[in-house]
């Protein structure tokens, strides 16, 4: 297994596109949270925001790089045939893929960390001047703050299970482009699909099990009890949708043709 | 051994019909390939079955019942809200009536109570004065006293001055100000047959004009008068994925009027009539009444006299609700075209085709034209297929749909399929930029979905959401506008309810604007570029 | 272990084409064994089944007694070359041996090694999208020797190397299979493998057609024949059916004589004084021998001339 690491952390990191598309996420996701940070007021006391969600913002859009790195980490291989001679320097499918997810997470978890940190900072640095002072009921956006650290820790977390969670879509579908359009549909659909029904119970079940919302739940640091899952729920049911990915992105890859 | 023989040469195909032959290489090239017609098949498809999910997972129940509203249609079949206090008698087919506002007051609800405005029911609290923005007092010539017969209207508002309206749509401004007893509103209307003229001064000698109406078909013998109404007050305070909350309820607008004047008048007495109010009426009103001392009238009434339009927590849906499968379907065909056009790239077929077809714009354009084509199709076929079953389905899980004319849904038809095959062109050309397709489809779908998903979810701040969808290529979506908005109705109606802030082909152009930039930066970059 | 592939009885569709029909040979060490067929023969399903990429239907693919996906570090048993180009061309040549020998636990000096035998130093160090043909093939070489391993398959391996490049890999593979290792090459070119094989595995149509050695099937295809080059040839045809030989004219001045070996044609011959310039025993090349054995086991066939 150490060799099967070894290679594919070697693979990773003499592929040039990697170290971009991992600056993209950091970039991406703290440029985001930077205008979502400046575009937010809070006029008054009981203005209902949660500045720890809006500091985070950015990782709406950095989870689609994410997805981009860990889906191109399998989809590659497919695409040049190298996948042949994977297969054949290690013909054991499923620790094949175990390696692929354990270095690919390393690599996320490493960048989201970063852009947690920046979009933290963002949020530290713009919120006060708007609006999101002590007098109308926030505590400064400081890791000291225990939710916060949850906030901010659990968005790293979120960003490494998307990792997962395309990893394995790519292993089952093969192809870079379907698997990236069936990763950001079902992660950006379902929550445009609640937000459409008009049943409140409907739209409540669809919240939880959908694996974006339920998963940003883990950012929220007010209005806890208005949440359809608490945000460690919402991660698990994310973690769940993770593991089924991988584990049909296993089962396809181990019973296929190469 | 017969030696074998290499075939004559046959003379080369005319110069002219070059683009011809590429356009019908491109064509065959995307036919042959079954896994691009079965994505878009699934494009199709898709659009379909979310749509009708999403349409029932929509059963509409108030408070576990079945909801029963009365929405009345206007004569230009649009949903309207026709609620008000209508202190009235008949009126002859040559006619006028004048009366002098000397002031228009009203009250807003005092609640801070929580929960959606909901509609047939009183107010929360108790009540302190306040104008709405819009509420109105004045005069109005009415065909008769049913909801949603034609009208015509001059009037005072709260905050927008004197105005004439008529069949709920049309709104033509007067002179500002609000009445004041130092400083009343002259209004009259004046009727010769179909056509409502109105007027306003300021000391009941010089009038001036501020509109003229044309009811076609209004009845003989009319009804005219004194009217009073005032839309629903609401605050949103927190607009999550969970519905929008906020606080609001019915307001009261009361208008004291004198100097009444008829002529052209049919035997009667004044009568007060209360349109609407009831619980079963869909916009958030209180009942309303008059009082007459001596020649002053005070008309007191709630609700409004407008189109119905969604937002606010009304309880209609628009028909681009049934369309939201368009989303899935637009991800399907952007990476049919990501990989129509990266296809070329694998394996090394570029440099077959840049033999076959030297000119390698020619070559974009065949395909972008291909790939725009079938989409449509596919767009067209979902989209008509989507619209009838998914009103269906709404319609029979207990929700109004919000009536639309008949080119209105061949817009949303047609503009559906145009955005797909837009989205279409777009993702081809960053991908012939780009030449890898998981980049071009996230920037397609970062671009165009993303937006949409965060002005649906209330990421950003209204004004920030509504900027967005103004710039990036999402602003597309516009062209599924229905039901316009209309300025002189206040409502709280986004994206989420089905309203954009450009107007539908505007926003269609945006779109289209960015698919032009990206299919030029294409074409520049295939023609520097080694094959 | 021991340096064998055992094919046994491999039978494997793909959907409703039957690509192999039973397939069963043996390559042993010490030797270069040639795998050649028609093209859609099945040499290329064969080794994927041997390395366990596909799945056969029914029957097994060994090395050395084992299944390849059992193996353990399976570069250091078996080292192949499948697809010279299934590389990421933004990676470096040396980068993508590099992960190679990660993977089997080897490091960057065995890389360095195999870089050098395969005669790629110079270029390892740039992108592998910039790569000619006959490069990528040598560092397909590179990649199967890295494991050093006692049994090597190549499929197609002259595809694209110029004249000194096939020089020098038929030299390479033959000293690869004196070394004791088993060598097993596949090719539809018959030309690149005369001189380089010892045994010749024959496909058609997803079976085996022939399991010998070079010198055995030249000596069946050749025959007892030999030409004869003269400026009477009536008369040399007189003598020579007379003495029991069948005689056909290959063209100008030449015969083709079956039956008599040259020593008993050039006795006649003199005997009856009929000049002649050459006499030479007919030696079929790999080229005949494989065409007379596949004529009815081959798939695709280009159609025999166009009418005008």
């Amino acid at each position: 297994m150490s060799a099967a690491l070894h290679a594919e952390w070697t693979k990773l990191r003499t592929y040039p596109g990697t170290a971009w598309l991992l600056l993209a996420v950091v970039a991406v996701t703290v440029a985001v949270s930077a205008a979502a940070a400046a575009s937010a007021r809070c006029p008054a006391a009981g203005c209902g925001q949660d500045p720890s969600k809006i500091s985070f913002t950015g990782v709406d859009l950095g989870q689609a790089a994410v997805a981009i790195v860990a889906v191109l980490a399998v989809s590659a291989e497919y695409s040049t045939g190298m996948i042949r001679t994977t297969l054949a320097a290690m013909p054991g499918r499923i620790k094949l893929l175990a390696a692929k997810a354990a270095v690919v997470s390393v690599l996320i978890l490493a960048a989201g960390a970063l852009a947690a940190a920046g979009s933290l900072l963002t949020g530290w640095l713009i919120l006060p001047g708007h609006g999101f002072t002590r007098a109308h009921g926030f505590a400064p956006l400081t890791l000291a703050d225990g939710p916060v650290l949850r906030a901010t820790a659990g968005s790293v977390l979120y960003l490494a299970l998307i990792g997962l969670l395309s990893l394995g879509a790519a292993a089952a579908v093969r192809d870079s482009a379907v698997a990236i359009g069936l990763v950001l549909g079902v992660l950006y659909l379902l929550p445009i699909v609640a937000a459409v029904v008009s049943n409140a119970t409907v739209r409540r079940h669809l919240l939880q099990a959908a694996p974006m919302t339920a998963g940003l739940d883990i950012q929220a640091t007010t209005g806890l009890r208005s949440l359809p899952l608490s945000p460690w729920q919402g991660l698990a049911v994310l973690a769940a949708w993770a593991a089924g990915a991988l584990l049909a992105g296993g089962l396809l890859l181990r019973l296929r043709d190469a | 051994m017969t030696a074998t023989q290499a075939p004559p040469r046959t003379a080369a195909p005319a110069e002219h019909g070059s683009f011809a032959a590429t356009l019908r290489a491109e064509w065959t090239k995307f036919r042959t390939v079954r896994g691009w017609v079965i994505g878009l098949t699934v494009a199709a498809l898709v659009t379909v079955l979310v749509g009708l999910l999403s349409g029932a997972g929509s059963m509409s129940s108030c408070n576990g019942h079945p909801c029963h509203f009365l929405h009345p249609v206007g004569p230009g079949g649009e949903a309207v809200t026709d609620t008000f206090y209508f202190v009235h008698r008949p009126l002859a087919s040559h006619g006028s009536i004048t009366a002098r506002v000397t002031s228009l007051t009203g009250e807003l609800p005092t609640a801070t109570g929580s929960g959606r405005v909901r509609a047939g029911q009183g107010p929360q609290s108790g009540m302190h004065p306040g104008l709405e923005p819009w509420s109105k007092g004045g005069l109005i010539i009415k065909a008769n006293t049913t909801q949603g017969s034609a009208y015509a209207a001059v009037l005072v508002t709260g905050d927008h001055g004197a105005r004439m309206q008529y069949d709920y749509t049309q709104d033509i401004a007067g002179p500002p100000g609000r009445p004041a007893p130092a400083s009343p509103r002259w209004l009259r209307l004046t009727r010769a047959g179909d056509t409502i003229t109105g007027y306003a001064s300021a000391d009941g000698t010089h009038w001036t004009q501020v509109g003229i109406a044309t009811l076609p078909g209004l009845p003989a013998t009319v009804q005219a008068g004194m009217f009073a109404t005032s839309p629903p007050y609401s605050v949103t305070t927190a607009q999550g994925l969970l519905g929008m909350s906020g606080t609001g309820g019915p307001t009261l607008a009361s208008a004291a009027l004198d100097h009444v004047s008829l002529h052209g008048t049919v035997p009667g007495a004044w009568t007060g009539t209360q349109l609407g109010a009831g619980r079963s009426d869909a916009s958030p009103a209180m009942p309303g009444r008059y009082h007459q001392a001596g020649g002053t009238f005070t008309v007191t009434g709630s609700g409004d006299i407008a189109p119905d339009a969604p937002g606010g927590g009304g309880p209609g849906q628009t028909l681009d609700h049934t369309l939201v499968g368009a989303l899935a379907g637009l991800i399907a065909v952007v990476v049919v075209a990501a990989m129509f056009i990266t296809a070329e790239y694998r394996h090394g077929l570029i440099r077959t085709t840049c033999a076959a077809s030297p000119r390698r714009g020619q070559v974009l354009a065949a395909k972008a034209i291909v790939i725009a084509a079938v989409s449509f199709a596919a767009g067209l076929a979902a989209a008509a297929v989507a619209i009838p079953l998914g009103s269906h389905v709404l319609r029979a899980n207990g929700n109004y749909l919000y009536p639309v004319s008949l080119l209105t849904e061949v817009r949303l038809v047609a503009g559906t399929a145009a955005m797909l095959a837009v989205a279409a062109v777009l993702a081809l050309a960053l991908g012939a930029m780009l030449r890898r397709s998981a980049i071009a489809v996230t920037l397609v779908i970062a671009a165009i979905i993303l937006p949409y998903l965060v002005a649906v979810t209330n990421v950003l701040p209204p004004g920030a959401g509504n900027w967005l969808m103004r710039l990036v290529p999402a602003a597309g979506f516009a062209i599924q506008q229905t039901i316009p908005n209309y300025p002189q109705v206040s409502n709280a109606c986004a994206v989420a309810q089905g309203c954009y802030p450009l107007a539908p082909w505007a926003g269609f152009a945006v779109l289209c604007a960015w698919a032009a930039a990206a299919l030029c930066g294409a074409l520049l970059l295939l023609r520097r570029r080694d094959a | 272990m021991e340096a064998t592939i055992d094919v046994q009885g491999v039978y494997k569709s793909f959907g409703p084409t039957l690509a192999l029909d039973g397939m069963t040979f043996t390559v042993a060490p010490g030797q270069v064994t040639g795998f050649i067929g028609p093209n859609g023969a099945g040499k290329t399903t064969t080794m994927r089944v041997i390395l366990g990429l596909d799945a056969p239907d029914e029957g097994a693919a060994l090395v050395g007694g084992r299944s390849y996906t059992s193996l353990h570090r399976p570069l250091t048993h078996l080292g192949s070359l499948l697809d010279a180009a299934a590389l990421q061309p933004s990676r470096t040549g040396r980068n993508h041996l590099l992960w190679l020998a990660h993977s089997q636990g080897l490091d960057a000096a065995r890389v360095d090694a195999v870089l050098g035998q395969a005669g790629l130093d110079k270029a390892a160090r740039r992108r592998a999208g910039g790569y000619s043909l006959g490069m990528r093939q040598r560092l397909g070489i590179a990649a199967a020797l890295l494991g050093d391993p006692p049994v090597l398959m190549m499929d197609e391996p002259f595809n694209g190397m110029d004249p000194e490049g096939i020089v020098w890999m038929r030299g390479f593979l033959r000293s690869l299979a004196a070394a004791g290792r088993a060598v097993l090459v596949s090719s539809h070119l018959m030309s690149e493998l005369e001189d380089t094989a010892d045994h010749l595995v024959i496909a058609g149509r997803g079976k085996v057609l022939a399991d010998t050695s070079v010198a055995g099937l030249l000596a069946a295809a050749s025959g007892d024949r030999a030409l004869l080059r003269t400026i009477d040839p009536d008369r040399a045809a007189t003598v020579l059916e007379h003495a029991g030989a069948s005689v056909a004219v290959a063209g100008a001045g030449l015969l083709t004589v079956t039956g008599l070996d040259t020593g008993q044609i050039s006795a006649l011959l003199a005997g009856q004084a009929v000049p002649f310039s050459e006499l030479s025993a007919h030696r079929a090349t790999l080229e005949e021998a494989y065409l007379g054995l596949t004529h009815d086991a081959v798939e695709y066939r280009a159609a025999e001339g166009v009418r005008p």
